[in-house]
């Protein structure tokens, strides 16, 4: 084949992208836990030799886009000497990844002569991980000890594509429902060996050079292609501020400061997070891992131009500022991570959204619902229909959280920026046959949306407890409750996260911010998700919009009139005031 | 004899099968009224039978139709006025959906509304839980109020989903008698009637475009039954289904949902008999190539995979259903797809389309975008005389000229190899598809032989074969009107489910054995009222189930068993191994299972097999037609034998680089593969170093 580049180019990255759908087709068809084959939480990417992002498949933003780099070198420091038939797994939050949960699998690419030709790249977020708490998300752990998880430090488990028995037992023996996890590492690694599989036989058939020069290419038309994107963007600085709301160990809650400049000239954007708080005595703590891909993915919701690729090519383009022992930079070891890929998270992208609308107008985005309320946690407890076994697993019942848009209103099952809505939400019926539980209730609330030109997503509300002769817990980490969504461009904020536990009386009691609550037979969690920010003043909002949001009951008369300005009609058509 | 016509967005295909053998016709479709476009096809093949329109179909016993109407009304939201019926508490069912997005950083996009507004989404008072149990009673009188308030409303159907229905039906059948008694012939779908299956996304979502289609589809079906009386017809008029069989119009009427698959599920069914007969392959991969979109679907062993995950319109912005189908992925790529270069310089197909009309630039129709068919033209692989038979004269230039203005210029390339990286992109984009739909259905493609179905699937099914390291590549005979042949050869059916769940460590074998002997005596009675015209019946019963915490279930065939009893649980569970080890490479054969769903299906034979073969053509019998000039990569310009498809004899070896041809299709055999023309009438085209060779 002799085309030059652009037509080259783009039937290779066909191919590539091909193989990394492949790959998450596999994964999800084969996981075991509802966190993977319901929820989709997982991730599958493909690295050069040299540890760069070249490609991911309909991944999470917060999982994939950086961090895998760094987890890369990570394994080729650990392990000079790699042969085919290799895997690593790795969970280390010091060392790139997110949180203790998301188990990653490295797979290096040797071709024949033995010469490291790329990575294969998968993490699976686990339904239990050996913390000390049934729940993934150990939001009051003061640090890594207490937290609980067992940490992989790039610990290679397969040798000669057989296991590596050890690590099995460690695993099997640490967390809970182990059948459950051992599924879903025969998935995950059922994965990465079919990419491992694919891009031996590319490489085979064009060539490993020719692969690699594609490689290079490829980033250098994402790198233009974002260039481009931030130009459109013109030039501007912005500081923001966000607070994440008060949390055990850091009774103040956690201020975030992220500086943002765009120099559209130049097609650069810089993010610095370095003039924040060091590293708090609770779970909330970013990775370094989860700064930059957070900070990365700001950016990307922001220059409204999704074709653009997001590999090491586009990365190029954006530098993020980074400092160590910072609850937003580099953990030190022993600081607890657990909660790593949520919380604290949104509070780096959400304002980067809002930083770059204000310096270009027409761009950007406003702030996510932050994010979790109970619906979204780790249920556990004892199931009396299995003759009292165990369960452990998160429900993905209730978030919302879409923030508005230059163009459009939030997307209404985003779950919270990181996610950008790409898992899935559980159906009730599933869940009340898996668990002993009974969702009482789920519904959008009307008049809690950021409003704006274009509006935040709804709150949700979900009521659930256990069945008769169960008991169970809830574990969730709560952010948002005192810290709202922000609009932006003058659009308005969200609505609170809620969390009450309804007693057989009826009463409601509030409930804290991060808590693991029990439940008896009678009683009931009511969980409420935090809604998204609006984009642009609600008084410029299409009154047909407002017309259509009133005739659903998203809105009520009130809320139109007084802060849209508009009143619909008898015969339905919308009037200004 | 037998007709059978394929409504598609460009064409309306149309066999007729008499005992010569199958005829091919083609007209152009009319979208403002489908009818009108295959009465043109009705007359095109009167004509070429030397009959006209009532001799041709006072002749016909059977007349098989298949239509995208109820597609088209779901897409373009031209349905009833609906109202879905939910248990209190959970009225955002059609609303949340199950979520799910596929671009991370497009928010350009609106969240898609839910199929019914929530406007006319009523709470009914009521709880089921996940044993049957009522939790909580039903409050008729609340159902009473709804009902006097959907008058108000002037609504015109009612889709009813309440929780667990599946599990106990009771309040659903009364909530579907006070509708009944108050409402009285207004159209409602109860969704545990409809689709017993788990997950009240899916099923409220099935009842309601299910009731949403009973107005139109009972409508448009009354329409082309009534038209084909006036014209002469006494037959059978039978509709396809989603389920790759027919039924009667009255019962489509009935249940329309049944008809949104209707056309592109008959594709496997012809290449199912095609692959067995022409290349000696029981697994085939199906790709039907029109104009805007290409359709991929499975033969796996002799069976159709289906799937409970059909999207209409696009994934997590469209609908689903949950209602069973024949597995057919699609992607906006066909003959029609716009290329492009983007601003950094990569060269772009799709996802714009220049459709039927105006079509591509060759069609001089006032298309001014490069499309696949204009690089196809360029590259000499169509001749500008010979499309269609020479109906429709293309314009090489106008080609010529989009293609260097929008690829070849921006890419500082030589026209040819433009229009050669075009077609080599298309391809990708057709492998990328079929991997999708291989992979989730376990199906190793070198096991299998590609079908090319569609008059443009020869440009590139054999560079498609060889990407995936197919066995061979076979373009049948009828290919180019591969779904309405596979209509001829469809069988009428029905199926049955009903949720009950149990374990194989502790199976409930008494419910079980009940269960399984209600459903087949559901089937029975289908074969003896519906099927008493059949030539043989066959019943099949199926599990559907899972290894503990799994959330998706695999649906297991059941070993025979004597009535009253119940199937041997170790049975499945062995079963179910096998099944969970081929669609997904492994299987953790220490588990037990859970079942959840329990099916049976009736199909019945309508005919007996016909030859499915083309009737010979008298006037095409010059087998090699001579040479013409194609453009090759790797090879340029070169002067290719053209040979004739109908007339080439069967065994004679065409070595590629070739070209052949037919009226209505034409077939690239690229440098190293080999077209052998089959018994069976097919063109089956072997790479150098493939197994079979």
């Amino acid at each position: 084949m002799t085309a030059p580049d652009g037509a080259r180019l783009a039937i290779l990255a066909s191919r590539i992208e091909t193989i990394v759908r492949k790959m998450a087709n596999t994964l999800f068809r084969t996981a075991r836990s509802g966190v993977l084959n319901s929820g989709h939480d997982f991730s599958c990417a493909l690295l050069t030799a040299d540890c760069r992002l070249l490609a991911a498949a309909e991944s999470l933003p917060a999982h994939v886009m950086r961090g895998p780099d760094l987890i890369a070198r990570y394994v080729a420091e650990m392990h000079p000497e790699l042969r085919r038939g290799d895997a690593f797994l790795h969970n280390s939050p010091y060392h790139g990844n997110s949180h203790a949960a998301d188990h990653c699998l490295l797979v290096p690419v040797l071709d024949d002569a033995g010469a490291l030709r790329f990575w294969v790249f998968t993490k699976a977020h686990q339904a239990d991980c050996g913390n000390a708490k049934p729940t993934t998300y150990v939001g009051d752990a003061r640090d890594l000890y207490e937290e609980g998880a067992l940490i992989f430090p790039a610990v290679q488990v397969q040798r000669d594509y057989r296991d590596i028995a050890d690590i099995i037992r460690m695993c099997r023996l640490r967390i809970r429902i182990p059948e459950q996890w051992w599924g879903d590492y025969l998935a995950s690694l059922g994965a990465a060996r079919v990419g491992e599989r694919e891009l031996l036989a590319l490489g085979g058939e064009i060539g490993w050079g020719t692969l690699a020069a594609h490689a290079e290419s490829w980033f250098d038309y994402s790198e233009r292609r974002m260039a481009e994107a931030i130009a459109r963007l013109g030039s501007g600085r912005r500081t923001v501020h966000t607070r994440h709301d008060p949390f055990p160990g850091v009774p103040d809650g956690i201020p975030v400061t992220v500086h943002v400049a765009v120099d559209g000239l130049a097609g650069r954007i810089t993010i610095d997070l370095r003039d924040n708080p060091d590293c708090q005595p609770c779970g909330l703590n970013l990775t370094e891992g989860t700064a930059l891909a957070n900070a990365l993915t700001g950016v990307f919701n922001a220059l409204k131009d999704h074709t653009v690729p997001a590999n090491a090519g586009s990365f190029r383009r954006v530098e993020i500022l980074l400092r160590e022992n910072c609850v937003v930079g580099i953990p030190r070891h022993p600081a607890s991570c657990s909660v790593a890929t949520t919380n604290l998270a949104d509070r780096v992208s959400s304002p980067i959204q809002r930083a770059i609308a204000e310096i270009a107008p027409g761009y950007g985005m406003a702030e996510g619902g932050p994010i979790f309320p109970p619906a979204g946690g780790v249920i556990s407890g004892t199931d009396p229909r299995r003759g009292g076994a165990p369960f452990v697993n998160q429900v993905h019942l209730g978030f919302t959280g879409g923030a508005g848009a230059p163009e459009a209103d939030g997307w209404l099952t985003l779950i919270h920026v990181g996610n950008a809505g790409m898992c899935r939400l559980d159906s009730i019926e599933v869940d009340e046959l898996e668990h002993p539980i009974r969702i009482h209730e789920r519904r959008l609330l009307p008049d809690t949306e950021g409003p704006g030109r274009f509006r935040g997503a709804l709150s949700m509300r979900v009521e659930l407890g256990p069945i008769e002769g169960s008991a169970m817990r809830v574990h969730y980490t709560a952010d948002g409750v005192l810290n709202v969504a922000q609009g932006v461009l003058g659009g308005g904020p969200g609505s609170p996260v809620g969390a009450w536990k309804r007693h057989r009386d009826g009463r409601l009691e509030p409930q804290p911010a991060c808590a693991g609550v029990p439940l008896a037979p009678g009683e009931t969690i009511v969980s409420v998700s935090a809604s998204g920010g609006g984009y642009g003043p609600p008084r410029e909002r299409d009154p047909t919009r407002i017309a259509h949001d009133l005739a659903e009951g998203w809105i009520t008369p009130v809320r139109a009139r007084e802060v849209y300005g508009v009143v619909v009609d008898p015969d339905g058509h919308p009037r200004r005031v | 004899m037998r007709i059978a016509t394929d409504t598609g967005g460009t064409f309306t295909d149309l066999v007729v099968e008499d005992a010569d053998g199958l005829r091919l016709f083609k007209a152009p479709s009319t979208p403002e009224d489908p009818v009108d476009g295959l009465l043109d096809a009705v007359d095109r093949a009167a004509l070429g039978l030397g009959l006209d329109r009532e001799g041709l179909l006072a002749g016909c016993t059977t007349f098989i139709h298949s239509t995208t109407r109820a597609i088209n009304a779901v897409l373009t939201g031209t349905t009833a006025r609906t109202a879905f019926l939910t248990t209190a508490g959970h009225p955002d069912i059609l609303v949340i959906r199950e979520g799910g997005r596929s671009q991370p950083f497009d928010f350009t996009l609106p969240y898609p509304e839910p199929y019914v507004p929530k406007a006319l989404t009523f709470e009914v008072p009521e709880r089921i839980d996940a044993t049957g149990t009522i939790v909580r009673p039903l409050d008729e009188a609340a159902v009473v109020a709804i009902c006097v308030e959907l008058r108000r409303r002037a609504v015109e159907a009612v889709g009813v989903c309440l929780l667990w229905s599946v599990a106990n039906p009771v309040h659903e059948r009364r909530v579907g008698a006070l509708l009944a008694e108050h409402l009285p012939g207004l159209p409602v779908t109860l969704s545990h009637a409809l689709s017993p299956a788990l997950r009240e996304y899916r099923r409220a979502s099935a009842a309601c475009i299910d009731a949403s289609l009973k107005p139109v589809m009972s409508g448009y079906l009354a329409g082309l039954e009534g038209r084909l009386r006036d014209a002469g017809f006494a037959g059978r008029l039978l509709v396809v289904t989603s389920q790759g069989g027919v039924m009667d119009a009255a019962e489509i009427a009935a249940a329309p949902i049944h008809s949104l698959g209707s056309g592109p599920s008959m594709a496997p069914v012809a290449g199912r008999l095609y692959a067995e007969r022409d290349a000696r392959c029981r697994t085939a991969i199906v790709a039907d190539t029109g104009g805007t979109s290409y359709d991929v679907s499975l033969v796996r062993d002799g069976r159709i995979p289906w799937t409970r995950e059909t999207w209409l319109g696009r994934p997590y912005r469209g609908h689903m259903t949950g209602f069973p189908a024949v597995d057919v992925r699609s992607i906006g790529a066909g003959g029609g797809s716009i290329a492009w270069v983007d601003a950094g310089g990569l060269l772009r197909l799709g996802p714009h389309s220049a459709g039927a009309r105006p079509g591509p630039a060759c069609y001089g129709r006032g298309g001014l975008h490069a499309t696949v068919t204009d690089a196809c033209l360029v590259l000499g692989w169509l001749d500008p005389d010979f499309f269609l038979g020479g109906a429709m004269r293309l314009d090489r230039d106008a080609a010529a000229t989009a293609l260097a203005r929008d690829v070849a210029e921006p890419l500082g390339m030589g026209l040819e190899p433009a229009a050669a990286a075009v077609m080599a992109l298309a391809t990708e984009a057709m492998v990328g598809a079929i991997e999708e739909i291989t992979v989730a259905q376990g199906i190793d493609p070198a096991d299998a032989v590609l079908v090319g179905g569609g008059g443009a699937a020869g440009l590139n099914a054999v560079a498609v074969g060889r990407r995936l390291g197919c066995r061979a590549v076979l373009i049948p005979e009828t290919g180019a009107a591969l779904s309405a042949a596979g209509a001829l050869m469809s069988d009428l059916h029905a199926e049955y489910a009903e949720l009950l769940v149990t374990a194989s460590g502790d199976f409930a074998a008494d419910r079980v054995a009940a269960l399984l002997d209600r459903l087949e005596a559901r089937c029975r009675a289908f074969a003896a009222g519906p099927g008493q015209d059949a030539l043989e019946s066959r019943i099949e019963l199926l599990v559907e189930a899972r290894y503990p915490h799994q959330i998706w279930e695999l649906e297991v065939p059941l070993r025979p068993r004597a009535p009253g009893t119940a199937p041997d649980p170790a049975a499945i569970t062995a079963d179910f191994h096998d099944v969970h080890g081929r669609i997904f490479a492994v299987a953790d054969r220490a588990s037990g299972i859970e079942m959840v769903s329990w099916r049976a299906r009736v199909r019945c034979r309508l005919r007996t097999a016909g030859t499915a073969r083309l009737v010979p053509c008298a006037e095409c019998a010059a087998p090699l037609v001579g040479r013409r000039r194609a453009w090759l990569a790797g090879l340029g310009w070169l002067e290719v034998p053209i040979h004739r498809f109908e007339a080439t004899a069967a065994g004679l070896e065409i070595p590629g680089p070739a070209i052949v041809e037919s009226s209505f299709t034409t077939v690239v055999v690229d440098p190293g593969a080999v077209a052998t023309r089959t018994a069976g009438g097919g063109l089956l085209i072997h790479h150098e170093g493939s197994a079979d060779r």
